[in-house]
């Protein structure tokens, strides 16, 4: 809690003092996103009116993320940084620092009611691990697409905020592309309808579906917690594998950002086969099933469907 | 996964928070181990007072390196064939929202790693890897042993004693291969080898390897031709070899990594350093030093800076996202690189928001504060102190 608190503290001086100042430039606005999914939030929002860089690219993983001089130097030339809050991205407070950016750093999670981390996980923290502690809040709001709305309205309220002139595209953007998120919503919700109730929970690495769970109404159980930095301990693994076991777990995934060791252990334990490459916290490189959040999405449930009625 | 935020950095932020709870103390406690030129010593000095705290009687001159908790020192005494290990006597506890701080009093623990010729000591997330050239064997054990008095130690062997480096990375060893037909020369690559001592995969070529360091997830080994660049995960270690490119003819012989930004600090040149951004197009930046180079070290609490001493007495600060020289201060009467290689010059430790530079001729650490970059109070110390770091932080006592 209280690096949360310090953490807060230092983000409010970044935006108080940072310039919000209209540009009647004709230049782009120079973004930086924090990670893939945002970046592509920026791009549907922007369109060919910002020049955008991303600092963790597709199938990266945010958690463990080491930034270096050359994200400074992007930083430090930028107009808007977007960034997912919730202490999500563990390095930017050292970024922030290390560039001097006089940018809005915008926190897109603004609005977002946040879920804690699941029971188990918090102890877990609670009892003093050595590894790093990423608060009591599940950062990964944009796994509902519901989420994912209010991150695009707040990227086009920054985009106005440092552009004046060009708002009106950026509002227009974010409209038509909200229309889209609420088509990808439905569909999820539909997929969703067809898997069987006692067939709705199964297993991932890390605890990144929360707000997935709670939107659509699946349960993920995972080994690891919040960030992919906290290893999973031996008791929890075999939690897990008794869960399996009990026919309690329909199927299980690997995710792209995480090591698919933990998961073939878990699989090879209990027979049940992996299911698939969820996308969880990146896209997917080009070429990939999840190039975008919309897509990410409809890879996301589809995979998990056709998992279950395989079981 | 190891993360480049330093135990130091992480627990500033704690203590930069003004909530604390009730029953719970903040406190900050910064200590110098300091080795003597010439005298097989080693001080422990308060940062918060300036006073000696004890003073270590080992069996030779030594060299000192910290682990990356801070709980241990280790003294590595080439001509001692020994190394000893002390423990800093502060320690940090991780309680997720708050971070708690122990001290103690620091000791000179009742281990040590016996072999011809330490050369090299490498820490990765507390696996340890001790290298004797004299055996050309690695002696790899956990931090966490030691601290409890019973290190299990494995060796690693390779084909003929050199002057090498081992790097421990959980069930894997990256050791340095001996040049066969010269062995007195630099080792010719890096091999990967399991538990059981077997090699994984084939031998990464690295000629003229020699100098090593480790940022965040990376590690980096310094070739005659470009750096190996290791990318550390939860398997066996990816090595990809990363050329010089848009430098002048020359080559890097030691790296340091920095802290809370990933990238690499070596020598180019007696007159130079070059900032190395593996994940960047442009990957080596050279800056021209004003004449030629003594010790440089980074900052581990304001990642963007990085400190090097030069022969002409001055401490400059780089700021490694401009990549260039931001600040200097004059410190010392000029010490030239002319003469024996260790000779006694001038080393740079940090050690929370003061930078310290030993002056070994004067009998003096020199100490400024990192934040203005001006110099502070100077702390005397008996002999010639010579090699220096810096274990400390901030946290909460209970």
């Amino acid at each position: 809690m209280l690096r949360k608190i310090a953490f807060a503290s230092a983000m409010s001086v970044i935006t108080l003092t940072s310039a919000w100042t209209a540009s009647a430039s004709a230049e782009p606005l120079k973004v930086v996103a924090s990670f893939s999914i945002i970046g592509d939030f920026a791009t549907n929002v922007g369109g060919d009116r910002i020049e955008l860089t991303t600092l963790v690219g597709p199938d990266g993983d945010a958690h463990v993320y080491e930034p270096s001089p050359a994200d400074a130097v992007s930083m430090s030339k930028a107009d808007v940084v977007l960034v997912n809050g919730l202490q999500f991205e563990g390095f930017l407070q050292r970024l922030v620092e290390a560039s001097a950016t006089k940018a809005s750093v915008v926190e897109l999670t603004k609005g977002v009611e946040p879920i804690k981390m699941k029971e188990e996980h918090e102890h877990a923290a609670e009892a003093g691990s050595d590894h790093h502690n990423h608060g009591d809040l599940d950062p990964h709001a944009f796994q509902s697409v519901a989420n994912a709305r209010i991150y695009v309205r707040n990227i086009a309220d920054a985009f106005c905020a440092a552009d004046v002139t060009n708002c009106d595209i950026y509002k227009a953007n974010a409209l038509a592309y909200t229309a889209k998120l609420d088509a990808a919503d439905e569909e999820i919700k539909t997929t969703v309808a067809g898997i069987p109730e006692d067939k709705r929970t199964v297993i991932t690495s890390h605890d990144a579906f929360g707000y997935f769970e709670n939107a659509y109404g699946l349960t993920f159980l995972a080994p690891e917690g919040i960030s992919t930095e906290a290893e999973a301990s031996a008791a929890d693994v075999a939690a897990l594998i008794m869960q399996v076991r009990g026919d309690k777990a329909s199927a299980i995934f690997l995710e792209n950002i995480t090591n698919p060791r933990l998961i073939e252990q878990i699989s090879s334990e209990t027979g049940v086969k992996v299911g698939g490459t969820l996308y969880s916290d990146a896209l997917s490189k080009a070429g990939g099933p999840a190039t975008t959040y919309i897509d990410m999405m409809k890879a996301n449930i589809g995979t998990i469907k056709a998992a279950i009625s395989g079981s | 996964m190891k993360s480049l935020l330093s135990a130091a950095s992480a627990l500033a932020i704690f203590a930069a928070s003004p909530i604390t709870p009730a029953h719970a103390e903040e406190k900050s406690a910064w200590r110098l181990f300091v080795s003597d030129h010439a005298q097989p010593i080693v001080h422990a000095i308060d940062m918060e007072t300036g006073h000696k705290i004890d003073t270590f009687t080992i069996k030779a001159p030594t060299s000192l390196y910290r682990s990356d908790s801070g709980r241990t020192v280790f003294a590595l005494q080439g001509k001692g064939d020994v190394i000893s290990a002390l423990s800093s006597g502060i320690s940090f506890g991780d309680h997720g929202d708050h971070g708690d701080i122990d001290v103690e009093a620091p000791k000179l623990l009742d281990i040590s790693f016996e072999g011809k010729k330490p050369s090299h000591f490498v820490d990765h997330d507390g696996d340890i890897a001790l290298f004797f050239d004299g055996e050309g064997k690695a002696r790899v054990t956990r931090e966490a042993d030691i601290l409890e008095g019973k290190p299990a130690i494995r060796e690693v062997a390779t084909d003929a004693p050199h002057h090498g480096v081992a790097i421990a990375l959980g069930d894997h060893v990256l050791v340095s291969e001996p040049n066969a037909e010269k062995p007195d020369e630099l080792p010719v690559g890096i091999r990967v080898v399991d538990r059981s001592g077997a090699s994984v995969g084939d031998l990464h070529e690295c000629p003229d390897l020699h100098g090593e360091a480790s940022s965040g997830n990376l590690i980096a080994v310094a070739c005659a031709k470009g750096l190996l660049v290791m990318s550390v995960g939860k398997g066996a270690p990816a090595i990809d070899l990363l050329p010089y490119a848009g430098l002048p003819e020359g080559k890097s012989t030691t790296l340091v990594g920095g802290r809370g930004l990933q990238y690499f600090l070596g020598n180019y040149g007696p007159s130079a350093v070059v900032l190395i951004d593996p994940k960047s197009e442009n990957a080596f930046r050279l800056l021209e030093l004003p004449t030629r180079r003594v010790h440089f070290a980074v900052d581990p609490v304001r990642a963007k800076f990085a400190y090097v001493f030069t022969e002409d007495g001055s401490l400059h600060r780089i700021d490694v996202v401009a990549a260039k020289l931001d600040g200097s201060l004059k410190l010392t009467e000029p010490y030239s690189m002319d003469g024996h290689w260790s000779d006694p010059r001038p080393r740079i430790a940090v050690a929370g928001d003061r930078i310290v530079v030993s002056n070994p001729l004067k009998g003096l650490l020199h100490t400024i504060d990192a934040e203005t970059f001006e110099q502070t109070a100077d702390i005397a110390v008996e002999g010639r102190p010579f090699n220096l770091v810096a274990v400390g932080g901030s946290g909460e006592t209970h």
